[in-house]
C-alpha cells in the first residue's frame, strides 16, 4: 500500500525525466561552467592554462567592449518602449470588430515569424541601401537620403527598426489582454460621457498593466540578448556602431575562440538582465494592477 | 468507467511504445554503412565481411564488387564553396562510391559566410567529418600540435603524394607531419573591366600611374560613381603588403616578426588612403552603402560601375560570371613602376585532411586521391578548386581541356610574378575576420577615425599580439 502511495506521489518525477535531462545538460550544465571559465584565460583550442580575473577588468576597460555595451542600452531602450507602444497600438486597433480582422491580425503577426532570416537581410539591405527604395522615395520628394547602412550615425536606426517591426508576439498577447477587458466598464463609461481615448488611459490600460509588465520584462529580456538583426544585416558595423554585446560574445567565442572572454561577457549581461528584472518587479507595485482579492 | 480509461490509457501507451521502436529501430537506407559498422569491423575482418553474402539485396550486390581491398564503410565529407563546386564534388563523390561499392561518402556543404566558425568548434571537439576541405591557415590555428588532423605520410601508400612537389608539401606540413594535400596555389591579381575601361576612352592599367590617372578620367568621363577599382578592407590589406613588398624587398613577416617599421606601415597605408583621395577606389563607407554582401554579389561590379578588382586568381570565374551580358572580363598584370621588387605572395589556396578521428584512414585516403589524383576525379572536379598542383590531376585536365581560360591565365600570371612567401598567421581569425584588427584598421582610416599613425600603430600592435600568441 505504502509502496502504491509513493509511486502515486512521484510518478510525475519519472514524466519530467527528458525535460530534466534536457534542462541539466543544456541549460544548467553550460550555465555552471560559463561561470566557471569567465575566471579562466579558456581558449577553444589551447584550453584552460590558468585562473584569472582579468576578463572581467577588461570588460570595463576595453573601448570595443564599452561600446558594445553602450550600443546594447542605447538599442534596448530605443526598441523596448517603441515595441510595446505599436504593439499595444495595433492590438487595440485589431480589437474593433472590423471586415476582415482575421487577415489584419495574420499580416501584423507574419514579421514575428520571419525572425533573423535571409529573407529580411535581403528585403531590410534593398530597402536601406544608398539606392535603395526608401532613398529613391525620399529622392521623389527632392530629400537627399542619407547612408542609412554605411553611416555609423544611422545604422544602429535601421536595426532598431526591424525589432520595433517584429511587435506581432507581443501583440497577440496584448490582444488576448485586451479581450478579458469586460465591456460592460465601456459601456458604463460611455454613458458617463468618457470618450476613447479617455477610455483608453482609464479603464484599458490600468487593466491591462499585468499584461504590459510581462510584455515589458520579456521585451527587456529579448532586447538586451538581441543578436540577429546586427548579425545578419550588418554584421555589426559600421565601425561597431550595432555591434550589440550579444554579437560580440559570438565573435569572441566563435571568431576569436576565446571562450573565457566570452563567458565572461555573457555573466556581464545575466547580471545586466537579472538588474533590470528585479527592477521592473519592484517596480510593479506601483503601477501594475492585479485584479485579485488584495487587489493589487 | 475507470476500466474504459484504463484500457484506453494502456491502449495508447501500447501504441506509442511500438511507434517509438519502429521509429527507433531502423535508420533510413542511406544513412546506413552498406557492410559492417566501422567500429565493429576492423580492417582484415572489414574485408571479410565484404566477401559474406547478406541477405540485403543491395548489401549482397555491393559485396561482390568489392574486391576485399578496402573496409566497407562509410565517410563523411565537408566543404564549402559555390554551386558549381558543390554539383561537381557531389558528382565526383557519386562516382567514388560507384567505383568502391560498400564506401558511403556523406557530404557536407555550404557557402564560405560562416563555414569557419562551425567547424573551429567542431575540430575542437574532435566531432569534423573524416576528409574535410580546410584553408590553408586552418593547419596552424587548429593543429599546430598534429591533434586535429592525420599525418598523411601514414596513408601514402594509398594517396599518391608523388603528384606534387617537395615545396608545396612542405606548406602543408605543420609540427614535423603532412597534416594536409593542397589543392592549388594562388594569389592576389587585378581583374579588370575592359568594358566601362573603352567606354571611358583609357585602356586597362598596366602601371600604377595608369591606375591612378584612371581615377581622375572615370570621375571626368562617366561620373562620379564610376571607380577603376573597388578595393574592401582585406583587399587593401593585402594591397598594402604587395606594395611595400615592392618598394623595400621583404616579406611581411619573417622568423615570427614583422619585418616593417611603423613608419614604413604608414607609408603603406598613405598609399592606400591615396587611392580613395584620387577617386580611384570607392571610400569603405560607399561600398558598406551597396549593401552587398560581398564585390561578385555587388549591382555596381555586375554592371561595371566598379571597373576592376585585386582578387585570388581562383575567383576569376565567379566574378567573371557575375558580370551583366556584355562586358569584357580581363586579367591585368602586376604594376612594375609599383617598386623595384616583385611583391606580393602566393599560398595554398586550400587543402583537403583527414580528421585525427577518422576511423578509415585508409578509405579517406582513397577518397582524397580519387577526388584529387585520378583520371576520373579529376576529370569531374577539373578547375573548380583552382589550377590542380596534382601533377596527373593537371596533366588530365590540360589533355582534356577542362581548365577554366580565366582562371589559368590568372594562376599562370601570380605564379610566374610573386616571389614573397606568407606566414601562416597573416590570416589569422583576430585579424583578418571583419571584426579583427586589417578591417578595423583599414576601415578606420577611410571613416577618419584614425590618422596614418594611429592605424599604423593599432595595426602593429594587433599583428605582434597574434605573432606572440
Amino acid at each position: 500500500m505504502g509502496k502504491k502511495k509513493f509511486l502515486k506521489n512521484n510518478i510525475g518525477f519519472l514524466f519530467i525525466i527528458p525535460w530534466l535531462i534536457g534542462f541539466l545538460v543544456f541549460k544548467l550544465y553550460p550555465f555552471a561552467s560559463s561561470l566557471y571559465y569567465s575566471f579562466t584565460d579558456y581558449q577553444l583550442f589551447n584550453g584552460v592554462t590558468r585562473y584569472t580575473m582579468e576578463n572581467y577588468v577588461d570588460i570595463f576597460t576595453t573601448p570595443k567592449i564599452l561600446r558594445a555595451l553602450k550600443v546594447t542600452f542605447q538599442y534596448s531602450f530605443i526598441t523596448v518602449p517603441l515595441k510595446l507602444v505599436a504593439a499595444l497600438f495595433i492590438a487595440y486597433i485589431l480589437n474593433f470588430k472590423i471586415k476582415g480582422v482575421n487577415l489584419f491580425r495574420t499580416a501584423y503577426y507574419i514579421p514575428s515569424i520571419l525572425g533573423g532570416s535571409v529573407a529580411i537581410a535581403v528585403l531590410w539591405k534593398a530597402i536601406f541601401k544608398d539606392d535603395g527604395l526608401l532613398n529613391t522615395l525620399l529622392a521623389i520628394f527632392g530629400i537627399d537620403g542619407p547612408s542609412w547602412l554605411s553611416d555609423p550615425s544611422y545604422a544602429l536606426f535601421v536595426i532598431c527598426l526591424l525589432r520595433v517591426w517584429q511587435f506581432g508576439s507581443a501583440m497577440v498577447i496584448f490582444l488576448a489582454a485586451l479581450k478579458g477587458v469586460p465591456t460592460e466598464l465601456y459601456e458604463a463609461a460611455t454613458i458617463d460621457g468618457a470618450g476613447k481615448w479617455r477610455q483608453f488611459f482609464s479603464i484599458t490600460v490600468p487593466l491591462i498593466t499585468p499584461i504590459i509588465f510581462y510584455n515589458l520584462v520579456t521585451q527587456i529580456c529579448q532586447a538586451f540578448q538581441e543578436f540577429n538583426g546586427p548579425y545578419i544585416i550588418t554584421q555589426g558595423g559600421p565601425r561597431n556602431s550595432t555591434t550589440l554585446i550579444s554579437l560580440l560574445i559570438y565573435n569572441s567565442a566563435f571568431k576569436n575562440y576565446e571562450m573565457g572572454m566570452a563567458s565572461a561577457m555573457a555573466w556581464v549581461l545575466f547580471i545586466i538582465l537579472m538588474v533590470f528584472t528585479v527592477i521592473a518587479f519592484v517596480s510593479q507595485k506601483y503601477w501594475v494592477y492585479y485584479s485579485d482579492e488584495e487587489g493589487r | 468507467m475507470k476500466k474504459v480509461r484504463k484500457i484506453v490509457a494502456l491502449s495508447v501507451a501500447a501504441v506509442m511504445a511500438v511507434g517509438t521502436t519502429a521509429c527507433g529501430g531502423q535508420a533510413p537506407a542511406e544513412q546506413q554503412p552498406v557492410n559492417q559498422p566501422a567500429e565493429q569491423a576492423p580492417a582484415e575482418t572489414g574485408a571479410a565481411d565484404a566477401q559474406t553474402p547478406s541477405a540485403e539485396p543491395d548489401t549482397a550486390a555491393a559485396s561482390t564488387e568489392n574486391d576485399g581491398s578496402y573496409e566497407a564503410c562509410t565517410l563523411s565529407f565537408s566543404w564549402w564553396g559555390g554551386e558549381s563546386r558543390h554539383t561537381a564534388t557531389l558528382d565526383a563523390v557519386k562516382a567514388f562510391e560507384e567505383k568502391y561499392p560498400g564506401i558511403k561518402v556523406e557530404s557536407t556543404y555550404g557557402a564560405w559566410s560562416g563555414w569557419e566558425d562551425s567547424m573551429a568548434t567542431m575540430f575542437a571537439t574532435s566531432t569534423a567529418p573524416d576528409v574535410n576541405q580546410i584553408n590553408w591557415n586552418w593547419l596552424d590555428s587548429y593543429s599546430a600540435d598534429g591533434s586535429a588532423f592525420l599525418d598523411l605520410n601514414q596513408v601514402s601508400d594509398v594517396l599518391d603524394l608523388s603528384q606534387y612537389s617537395q615545396e608545396a608539401l612542405g606548406q602543408c606540413t605543420v609540427a614535423g607531419e603532412l597534416q594536409a594535400v593542397p589543392v592549388s596555389m594562388t594569389g592576389r591579381i587585378f581583374y579588370w573591366n575592359k568594358s566601362t575601361f573603352d567606354k571611358a576612352g583609357i585602356d586597362v592599367p598596366k602601371t600604377l600611374e595608369d591606375l591612378k590617372a584612371a581615377g581622375e578620367t572615370f570621375r571626368s568621363q562617366l561620373g562620379d560613381d564610376y571607380y577603376p577599382i573597388a578595393l574592401g578592407e582585406y583587399d587593401r590589406m593585402i594591397l598594402m603588403v604587395y606594395y611595400l613588398e615592392s618598394v623595400y624587398g621583404k616579406p611581411w613577416v619573417a622568423d615570427d616578426a614583422l619585418q616593417y617599421t611603423a613608419e614604413e606601415i604608414q607609408e603603406g597605408l598613405a598609399f592606400i588612403q591615396s587611392l580613395e583621395d584620387a577617386h580611384v577606389t570607392p571610400s569603405i563607407q560607399t561600398i558598406t552603402g551597396d549593401g552587398a554582401e560581398s564585390l561578385d554579389k555587388n549591382p555596381k561590379w555586375m554592371n561595371g560601375t566598379y571597373a576592376g578588382i585585386f582578387e585570388w586568381d581562383s575567383s576569376a570565374s565567379k566574378f567573371e560570371a557575375a558580370l551583366e551580358e556584355g562586358q569584357e572580363f580581363v586579367v591585368g598584370t602586376y604594376f612594375t613602376d609599383m617598386g623595384s621588387h616583385q611583391g606580393g605572395y602566393s599560398k595554398v589556396s586550400l587543402a583537403f585532411a583527414i580528421s585525427e578521428s577518422c576511423a578509415h584512414p585508409k578509405e579517406a585516403a582513397m577518397l582524397l586521391n580519387f577526388l584529387l589524383n585520378e583520371d576520373e576525379g579529376t576529370t569531374i572536379m577539373a578547375s573548380e578548386r583552382g589550377i590542380p598542383l596534382s601533377a596527373a590531376a593537371l596533366a588530365n585536365c590540360e589533355a582534356k581541356d577542362l581548365l577554366n581560360a580565366t582562371v589559368a591565365e590568372a594562376n599562370g600570371k601570380v605564379l610566374d610574378w610573386v616571389t614573397f612567401p606568407l606566414d601562416f598567421k597573416f590570416e589569422a581569425a583576430t585579424l583578418k575576420n571583419s571584426d579583427g584588427v586589417y578591417y578595423d584598421v583599414m576601415a578606420g582610416l577611410s571613416y577618419g577615425d584614425y590618422d596614418m599613425a594611429e592605424a599604423a600603430s593599432i595595426l602593429i600592435d594587433g599583428i605582434e599580439e597574434e605573432l606572440n600568441k
